[in-house]
């Protein structure tokens, strides 16, 4: 019985012995619910076991009533996973001893079932009761859902062939359900005080644990990935897309024009990193030859872009004048091929 | 020496409808574990139903039958009390024999 249930039974009792006192306020509306009334809609069967019926049915008759009622939407081993995710299965002899059911956990489980997953066994009474057969809800006697749910124990393998079910030994079968120390309320989503304290909540304290940084913070964002060049254009003008306020900002992409600029830029700043800068200018002759003149000495040569990768790799003299080329092992042949490229078509 | 099947086995005018719910692992052999060495293949090859001496069924499962595979099949004749045996063997030379009375 619920909390409301309790206070619509005060409300009834105050209400037989004070005549109209309940209802003084709302004269003509409503009246007390009767006791026959607030019994036939008590029908809760809550974990310990309060709100039982008694009765008792055993597996074989609960075959019967499987059968006839439940395989057609849940087959008849509980197997079916079309109406509804199976009923049976899924659960091994140890889970039975260890209450826990460590398929969950493993990943094994290619399908989780009901009794994968419930923990307590008054949950599946009460809902068959209540909710089953689908077509006629609360239509089961007692009798019949003790019978089912012995039933589906034995298919589960937590009881034999031959076992009869009632509200006298429910409580021993409900410690043998494979998940039934499944259950934790440690989450802050249910009332009421910890579980130690004699709640079944843990006070509303969240699980989730967003401490606000006080010391040893970092001290600054470091970016970790930049947008590749290929994907620049992939989504037009990034920067009209993004808010104009707040930490994010898109990047300036505006069409291939602006793609091949920020490729350029790349590649100057990687020509300034290799040390490339100090002995060649763009448009003249530094230590070594501009670039503009060693595009227009190659410019025809299909081999060029070998040719020339090689050279900047070992390094040489001749080509251009006497003073040597220092040899550039250092450098990703990778970047080196970008930085020929770049020379070869014209370094902006 | 598997676990055991579950069979249903229920006639209705004349025809006897079998249910069974057969437990086995049904590995294709095309799995991979954690480690990235291949889960070796074990699934059932033959599996046939019996009806006193006469079979009823003969059938050759393979590898693209499930984990845990559900059968139900249904033949004219069968008597309630008369005796159904399923059994199977699977590649590993493992097999398995039940039974169950018709109702």
């Amino acid at each position: 019985m619920s909390r409301f249930s309790k206070s619509i039974l005060v409300l009834a009792l105050v209400g037989a012995s004070t005549a109209t006192f309940a209802f003084d306020s709302f004269k003509g509306v409503g009246r007390p619910a009767t006791s026959a009334e607030v019994k036939a809609w008590d029908i809760d069967v809550r974990p310990d076991f309060k709100g039982l019926p008694k009765g008792s049915g055993n597996v074989e008759r609960g075959n019967e009533l499987f059968e006839e009622k439940c395989a057609s939407c849940h087959g008849s081993f509980g197997e079916s996973n079309e109406v509804f995710t199976p009923l049976a299965g899924g659960t091994t002899a140890d889970d039975i001893k260890t209450g826990r059911v460590k398929g969950l956990s493993s990943g094994e489980l290619p399908q989780r079932t009901t009794f994968t997953k419930v923990s307590t066994i008054s949950t599946v009474f009460d809902y068959i009761q209540r909710a089953m057969p689908w077509t006629a809800p609360k239509s089961l006697k007692p009798d019949e859902v003790y019978a089912i749910l012995a039933y589906l124990l034995n298919l589960q393998e937590i009881v034999p062939g031959d076992f009869t079910l009632s509200d006298k030994n429910i409580g021993d079968v409900q410690k043998l359900l494979p998940n039934r120390n499944g259950m934790t309320t440690d989450h802050g989503m249910w009332p009421g005080a910890s579980a130690k304290k004699g709640g079944i909540g843990n006070g509303g304290k969240p699980d989730t644990d967003n401490k606000a940084c006080m010391k040893n913070c970092k001290p600054e964002v470091l970016i970790g990935s930049t947008l590749p060049e290929y994907a620049r254009t992939a989504h037009g003008e990034l920067a009209e897309q993004y808010r104009s306020f707040g930490p994010v900002r898109g990047t300036r992409t505006l069409g291939p024009e602006a793609a091949k600029k920020a490729a350029e830029a790349t590649t100057m700043e990687l020509a300034t990193k290799s040390g490339c800068m100090a002995c060649h200018g763009m448009k003249s002759k530094i230590v070594g030859p501009g670039y503009n003149e060693v595009m227009t000495r190659y410019a025809g040569q299909p081999d060029a872009e070998g040719k020339l990768v090689a050279k900047v790799k070992a390094g040489g003299a001749g080509a251009w004048g006497s003073i040597p080329m220092p040899p550039n092992g250092h450098l990703a042949d990778e970047d080196i091929k970008t930085l020929v490229k770049w020379i070869l078509s014209g370094a902006k | 020496m598997g676990n055991p099947m579950k069979i249903r086995a229920a006639n209705k005018d004349g025809v006897t409808e079998i249910k069974a719910l057969i437990s086995h692992e049904m590995e294709t052999g095309q799995r991979k574990d954690a480690a990235g060495a291949v889960v070796p293949a074990w699934f059932i090859t033959e599996l046939t139903a019996k009806l006193g001496d006469k079979i009823v069924l003969a059938a050759e499962f393979g590898p693209s039958v499930s984990k845990n595979p559900y059968l139900a099949f249904k033949f004219k004749g069968g008597a309630k009390g008369d005796k159904v045996v399923v059994s199977w063997k699977d590649n590993k030379g493992d097999s398995r024999t039940d039974e169950a009375v018709i109702n």
